[in-house]
């Protein structure tokens, strides 16, 4: 698969902060990658970097294979960090500014982004009127105008209530379906789980991972058992072949073996051979929180 | 070029404060310039010999073709309102955090300070149509006679022009990079109210007048000299200043050419 974006041993440096240091990773076309981590990992100071609003001290990036051009950006629809618009003018006559200046789209595309974003009725109103999730809104929608190859979102859920979360993830998945490289920044774990293929984790600059889901959380496997009588199932899993270790987490039993090792056939026969009849067997996907928090606790 | 001159009238001509200094602008020239007039008047009223050699050698200065000239140096005493207007639009730019978004959208960093030059660019020329509306409507007025002479002294039009924008770069530098509308509106009229007024003093009295024609204000304030009638006919002091002019043009095209790459240059290199 190609990149859409490789980064190459970007460092940067605020005094006697390092915000970023030698991070390189690369992007696959058509992936929705997730930047997570803890506040003041660098997300925002990455994407800014990828965005020309903060130079690096050191390291390069290429989007789309090509150099550091600024034309490239006029291919990535963005929001970073805040919705950025002129307080006097409405969501209209923003999204003319940001179409002449990025040359995506045409005028009819203004009405459609702010319909995809549910705008339409508030469009000649000016954003100083905008409540916090209409002034987010708007940013997404400025960032769908004129249907963009790579997206490239920072915390875009940010100031948007129950519903509109949904909205915007159900619009990622959508988006991401019609084959958009989509970027997401965030520190809600749970949002990035449920729609990113790929991810990379930072903390205090330094990147502690990067790939793809299921590569990045799989890295043993995980079965959870249950039985009627589990101080018995305790005593007989403690000598199943290859099981690393067994955790007793509310009645159930989290077994934890070497990649690619586990056979939830032969647990279940074992068991049954010893006398206990299984009630739950699950292989378990570690999730991404557990995950982020092994890596980033450390 | 022309791509970027309709993305800042895009953003300009909904900007109320562009339409409220137009509005002022518009009241202001006609006033300060009516008591120019007024000022003339008081002069050739004398009834002794002085007041009657000025009206039968000035002429009337707010009659075309001296019209062109009294009214620009009047005029050009409200820079003020034109360079309040620039401050505040690029300080928008921080405050909104737009700066960094249009860079976002596509502009190269260049592009967007070239932008700002259009800005300054239109205030400039909606000032000097103001100022081309009352000279013209003065001169109109007040002809007696057919005046075939009425383009003599039309040279002060580019001549306020340049003079306008080189002000207001100034104050578009302050405001470029100080990014606080009010700490920058504060420190250009301070400083062109009363640093600027106090070194010229200083350096007349300390006999080097010389010297303060290159504080930057008065570089471009030296295009469009004294009206005649002010120096009170005296003829060296007007002809001087008259003779300074060609040589200020260069100065401050080279001064407002400086300000520029200084805030190109601090643009490219600066965290948005």
């Amino acid at each position: 698969m190609q990149s859409v974006l490789s980064i190459d041993n970007i460092s940067k440096r605020y005094g006697r902060i390092q915000a970023l240091k030698n991070v390189s990773f690369e992007v696959p076309e058509g992936c929705v990658f997730g930047i997570l981590g803890p506040n003041g990992s660098g997300k925002t100071t990455m994407l800014g970097t990828l965005l020309n609003v903060l130079k690096s001290d050191s390291g390069s990036f290429s989007w789309f294979g090509q150099a550091n051009k600024d034309s490239n950006r006029k291919r990535i629809g963005s929001l970073l960090e805040t919705p950025n618009f002129y307080h006097y003018l409405s969501a209209v006559d923003n999204l003319k500014v940001t179409q002449a200046i990025s040359g995506r789209g045409k005028r009819s595309d203004i009405d459609e982004a702010l319909e995809t974003v549910k705008l339409t009725e508030r469009k000649k109103s000016k954003f100083k009127t905008y409540s916090l999730g209409m002034k987010q809104r708007l940013a997404i929608g400025a960032a769908l105008l004129g249907n963009p190859e790579v997206l490239v979102l920072d915390e875009p859920t940010n100031g948007l209530d129950p519903v509109g979360i949904l909205e915007m993830r159900e619009l990622i998945k959508h988006l991401a379906k019609q084959g958009k490289t989509i970027i997401i920044a965030s520190h809600l774990l749970d949002e990035v789980e449920k729609v990113c293929t790929h991810v990379a984790i930072l903390k205090k600059g330094e990147l502690l991972t990067a790939g793809a889901v299921d590569e990045v959380l799989v890295n043993e496997d995980i079965v959870e058992i249950s039985a009627s009588d589990i101080s018995k199932l305790q005593q007989v899993v403690a000598n199943i072949p290859g099981c690393l270790s067994a955790v007793l987490t509310d009645k159930l039993l989290h077994l934890k073996f070497a990649l690619g090792t586990s056979n939830l056939e032969a647990i279940n026969q074992y068991c049954f051979n010893n006398g206990v009849v299984l009630n739950q067997l699950t292989a378990r996907k570690k999730s991404l929180e557990t995950k982020f928090f092994e890596l980033t606790n450390n | 070029m022309l791509q970027l001159l309709k993305i800042e009238w895009l953003k300009i001509k909904k900007y109320p404060a562009f339409w409220w200094m137009l509005g002022i602008v518009a009241l202001t020239y006609p006033g300060i310039n009516w008591f120019g007039y007024k000022l003339y008047e008081g002069t050739v009223s004398r009834h002794d010999m002085a007041g009657a050699l000025a009206k039968s050698l000035l002429g009337n200065p707010f009659a075309f073709p001296e019209s062109w000239h009294s009214v620009a140096y009047f005029s050009s005493f409200f820079v003020i309102i034109p360079a309040i207007l620039v401050i505040m639009v690029i300080t928008n730019e921080y405050n909104y955090k737009t700066h960094r978004q249009n860079v976002i959208d596509g502009w190269s960093r260049t592009e967007f300070v070239t932008s700002k030059i259009l800005d300054v660019f239109i205030v400039t020329l909606v000032v000097t149509l103001m100022y081309l509306l009352t000279a013209g409507i003065s001169g109109f007025m007040l002809q007696e006679g057919n005046q075939s002479n009425w383009t003599d002294q039309i040279k002060y039009v580019p001549l306020f022009m340049l003079q306008t924008f080189a002000q207001l770069s100034i104050a578009f530098m302050l405001g470029f990079l100080v990014r606080k509308a009010f700490i920058a509106l504060g420190i250009f009229l301070f400083y062109y109210l009363i640093v600027e007024p106090t070194l010229r003093g200083l350096l007349t009295y300390f006999k080097m007048p010389d010297l303060a024609n290159y504080l930057p204000f008065n570089i471009s304030n030296k295009l469009i000299p004294y009206p005649q009638f002010l120096k009170r006919l005296d003829e060296d002091a007007y002809s001087k200043a008259l003779d300074l002019i060609n040589m200020h043009v260069i100065y401050t095209l080279l001064l407002t050419s400086a300000l520029w790459w200084l805030c190109y240059s601090v643009y490219k290199k600066r965290d948005l």
